[in-house]
């Protein structure tokens, strides 16, 4: 059973490595979040404050 | 690849911030409120594990108090760690992190306040309080009781609305690593706190500690490690102002953690009654987590390329980098010490109390801090001291390696022991001084997280709606992507991918299912299979009197040092029996078998160490066990050893439950010492290691009773042996007989007030070496006299030699007049024949129902002064009674003279 669930892991992060490789659009795709994580820091190291903010403490 | 990663960097100050809209709100309230409680319980929950730590050196320290005692104390100590300090740092960097990695605020303020109320006022806090009360469950990260479980549970269901629906809400393509990881940690978490806190107490013994193998990893694995990942992903790139290395491989890395941390759990149990095809699959799981690990810790440490500037800097930062070190070296530990060659040596050490603190101090509470002081220095109205923090980083850095260096030593030691023939309390001498250097390694720990919140408070204050210098001032100087232009690039295709990640969280879930499938459902399918053809069906269940003492026991954390489980390897097998068979745990709701030994296995207790000495053992174990460091339980007492109460005797009683079925199965019966010695080869796990002491002839298991294979241990002839052997048996003596015989071995030893029949006094017989061979191996039954077979045999034989030492001849032998002879023994016949045998050899008619055994005066010569004294007044706590008043005094002369004059008269009656 865990050589079934080893394999079957492997075999979905290899068509995952392949897919990557192979489709630029996925590529793109895959790793737009880690832009817009960025952008959402700056937008909030640089955006005024909210007034429904809390400063309970 | 690359091109995408670099095409879009431009000077950040030749582009405009992209405007979204209106910010969300951010709960900053919550975050302070949260970051308080998390260092107030972190600093408490620090002191918890400092008063541990020095109750293995002072035992007795602070130690006249249930709510005080080591047992408690520990588990408090994990606990706090675990819901107090990391629980409200993962939510402090919560509220402070999905406001911005899903574009919206958490779900409701009001619903933020009820759940850092649960967290902190229904969990933390009345969790300690009923721990230190006494109401507690025995299972490893699972301590707080079960109405607390329960609260636990609707504070994760709490959590889902509060930061996973928000998540939902905005686009799936679009969410950020961290936010998975915040995700798949509140939602496996709710999913595996039941089943590893709840099933336990349904499903016994071997079969539960399937499911309780899987909580302990999974609370690593699916609470700490995603939140803990989560902050690295997100301090990174946030503090270095660049994008991480690469999100498609964050993404591989969060998917195999959670298809693969919840398969690791049995690996705790390698070796144990639990199918080996769990086993092995826990193992190779184990392994392939390793190379998850390395995925991302690659991702990480490539994500912080060209910034060693920022690292060095940036103290936060640096937390987080170290952390992410910390990660990558303790998981590979991790996976090589579930591998059996390693494991079989350093399981139940203080190897593993190494890792789990490195798991703990340098990954996650780096991270955790790491997270604390970013979002600290960006929030309003906050500001971290750097001098303080820089000197926190420090006094923590150092603090942790020496306690990861010392503990992972010590478990070396004490594994290397443990695989020899030398007593169990060799093994705790040995690494004692390893003990005190941990705890004062716990001091630069403590002073670095009081550095840390003294930081937090002392920092520069500014205004609210001031933002973060160190941010603006590297938005100036770092370049950064083009994000827009990145964004739009993908999203464009990504919101058709949004199912897939749906898809792939469904999948989650289902390897989440099917660990406990595989790892759990299964194994304790075969097991209860097994159960039902291997178990006596006359196997007794306990009674109320050893069900209370289990209670008593799993409270006072008596698993956290003693094991229930006898491995199936060879170093187990000699040292405490036939490995562990699940049908043995059948009554155990929950199962106890632990995962740490300070003390010796308990399963096979029963019989082992009489009643009287179990007492004085749990009232003060140094009474007996003169370097013993168990703590005292002198709350299962009404102020003396021989005064317990109804808690101590029901304790008394399950201890010597521990075992019983085992030996009325006659599973055990008599095995030759040849069969035993090619089964242990047999189980080719066998680490024979270099014992100090000539491997025994046979196994040196301290399981109870009488066994016919006593040795008869003759001191050397010769003089100068003679005299080292003397010598060599004094120190032991000291070590382990004193306490209750005396020092000068008159039986007048510290316990010797608790314990009836009283300790011999050794210096008023003469004993053959028959019969000081028979009762070290033995023991006495009836009396407090242990077996002390695990000794070693030139050990016991220089017990032999040191015993015969200490009687002194009377300086005038007595005359022993032929009338006298005569009259003695008649008197003889008619008195004491009935008791000590027509020969006086103890096996008159009654002896076979005395217990201790009347004495064989054909291998204990009595001094007169002794003889006498026992004829006056009798030995209370036996069947010996004062003859005082029924024989006159020439009568009780005679009988002196007589049975004195037996001894070594009859010598094929040597055995006892």
């Amino acid at each position: 059973m865990i050589n079934l669930i080893v394999i079957v892991i492997s075999a979905v992060m290899f068509a995952l490595v392949l897919v990557w490789w192979r489709w630029s659009a996925f590529r793109a795709s895959i790793e737009a979040p880690k832009y817009f994580m960025l952008r959402q820091e700056r937008r909030f190291d640089d955006g005024p404050r909210t007034p429904s903010s809390t400063y309970l403490l | 690849m690359t091109t995408l990663f670099e095409q879009s960097v431009q000077p950040a100050g030749r582009q405009s911030v992209p405007s979204a809209g209106k910010l969300p709100s951010v709960e900053y309230g919550l975050i302070r409120a949260h970051v308080l409680a998390s260092l107030v319980t972190l600093v408490l929950s620090v002191l918890f594990g400092i008063l541990v730590a020095t109750k293995f050196t002072f035992p007795e320290f602070l130690g006249g108090h249930g709510w005080l005692t080591w047992g408690r104390l520990r588990y408090n100590h994990t606990q706090g760690i675990f819901f107090g300090w990391l629980g409200n740092a993962f939510l402090a960097f919560s509220y402070y992190a999905v406001p911005r990695l899903a574009n919206r605020p958490v779900s409701n303020r009001k619903l933020g306040w009820s759940l850092f109320c649960i967290w902190n006022f229904a969990v933390v806090l009345p969790g300690w309080v009923l721990v230190a009360a006494g109401f507690s469950q025995p299972l490893e990260w699972a301590e707080f009781p079960l109405v607390v479980d329960a609260l636990v549970v609707l504070a994760f269901i709490l959590m889902v609305f509060e930061f996973v629906l928000p998540f939902l809400k905005a686009r799936l393509s679009n969410l950020y690593v961290s936010a998975w990881y915040i995700i798949g940690g509140i939602i496996f978490t709710m999913l595996a706190y039941p089943v590893g806190n709840f099933v336990p107490e349904l499903i016994p013994g071997a079969r539960g500690a399937a499911f309780s193998g899987l909580w302990i990893h999974d609370a690593v694995g699916l609470f700490v490690t995603p939140f803990a990942l989560a902050i690295a992903y997100y301090v990174i790139p946030a503090t270095t102002r660049r994008a991480i290395f690469s999100h498609f491989l964050s993404m591989v890395g969060f998917w195999l953690l959670f298809f693969i941390y919840p398969l690791n759990g049995t690996h705790h149990y390698v070796y144990s009654a639990i199918p080996m095809a769990a086993q092995k699959g826990a193992i190779v799981a184990s392994a392939y987590l390793g190379m998850d690990v390395i995925l991302v810790v690659t991702n990480l440490l490539l994500s912080l390329r060209g910034s060693s500037g920022t690292v060095s800097k940036d103290v936060p930062l640096r937390f987080v980098w170290f952390g992410v070190i910390s990660y990558l070296l303790v998981s590979l530990q991790g996976s090589v010490q579930a591998l059996m060659p390693v494991n079989r040596f350093i399981h139940f050490t203080d190897w593993v109390i190494g890792h789990s603190h490195f798991a703990m101090i340098g990954f996650a509470s780096f991270l955790a801090l790491g997270g604390i002081a970013h979002l600290w220095q960006r929030i309003p109205r906050t500001r971290y001291n750097e001098r303080a923090m820089n000197w926190s980083f420090w006094l923590l850095a150092f603090g942790l390696t020496l306690m990861i260096a010392d503990l992972t030593i010590a478990g070396l030691v004490e594994a290397q022991v443990w695989q020899s023939s030398a007593p169990w309390i060799d093994s705790v001498h040995a690494v004692a001084s390893y003990w005190l250097v941990r705890t004062f390694s716990g001091l630069p720990i403590l002073a670095g997280f009081v550095l840390f919140w003294i930081s937090l408070i002392t920092g520069s204050r500014v205004s609210a709606e001031s933002t973060s210098v160190l941010s603006r001032e590297a938005l100036e100087n770092v370049p950064v992507l083009d994000v827009d232009t990145v964004i739009a690039h993908g999203s464009s295709f990504a919101s058709r991918f949004s199912y897939v990640h749906a898809l792939i969280f469904g999948a989650g879930v289902g390897f989440f299912a099917l660990s406990f499938l595989v790892l759990a459902i299964l194994p304790g399918k075969e097991l209860a299979d097994e159960i039902k053809q291997v178990a006596p069906v006359t196997m007794p269940a306990l009674t109320a009197s050893e069900q209370r003492g289990r209670v008593v026991y799993g409270r006072e954390g008596c698993a956290y040092c003693h094991t229930q489980q006898v491995r199936s390897l060879a170093a187990d097998v000699r040292r405490f029996g036939a490995p562990t068979e699940a049908w043995e745990t059948k009554y155990d709701y929950p199962q106890l078998w632990g995962t740490r030994r300070i003390g010796p296995d308990l399963s096979r207790e029963s019989n082992v160490h009489p009643h009287d000495w179990q007492l004085t053992h749990l009232y003060n174990p140094r009474l007996v066990v003169r370097d013993s460091i168990m703590p005292p339980y002198p709350w299962l007492f009404s102020g003396s050893a021989n005064q317990p109460s109804q808690e101590g005797l029901d304790l008394l009683a399950y201890l010597q439950f521990l075992g019983r079925a085992r030996q009325l199965s006659g599973f055990d019966q008599q095995t030759p010492a040849s069969v035993v010695r090619s089964a242990t080869a047999d189980m080719a796990m066998a680490n024979q290691a270099s014992a100090r002491a000539t491997p025994p002839t046979v196994p040196i298991a301290m399981t109870g009773g009488y066994s016919d294979s006593a040795p008869v241990l003759h001191p050397a002839s010769n003089s100068n042996d003679l005299l080292e052997e003397v010598s060599h048996g004094a120190t032991l003596f000291a070590a382990n007989c004193a306490s209750c015989h005396g020092v000068a071995g008159k039986g007048d030893g510290r316990a010797s007030v608790s314990l009836l029949p009283r300790p011999a006094n050794l210096t008023a017989a003469r004993f053959s070496d028959e019969r000081l061979s028979s009762v070290l191996w033995n023991g006495v039954t009836g009396s407090s006299m242990p077996p002390w077979r695990q000794l070693p045999t030139e050990d016991l034989r220089g017990l032999v030699a040191y015993i015969q030492s200490l009687h002194v001849p009377s300086a005038a032998p007595s005359t022993q007049e032929a009338t006298n002879l005569h009259e003695g023994k008649s008197l003889f016949a008619v008195n004491c024949a009935s008791c000590h045998g027509d020969r006086g050899t103890g096996d008159g008619p009654a002896a076979g129902a005395l217990a201790p055994s009347p004495t064989n005066f054909h291998l204990k010569k009595p001094t007169e002064e002794r003889a006498w004294e026992v004829l006056e007044n009798g030995v209370p706590g036996t069947a010996m009674p004062p003859w005082k008043g029924q024989l006159s005094a020439d009568q009780r002369h005679a009988l002196v003279e007589f049975v004195r004059s037996l001894y070594g008269t009859l010598q094929e009656n040597s055995s006892p």
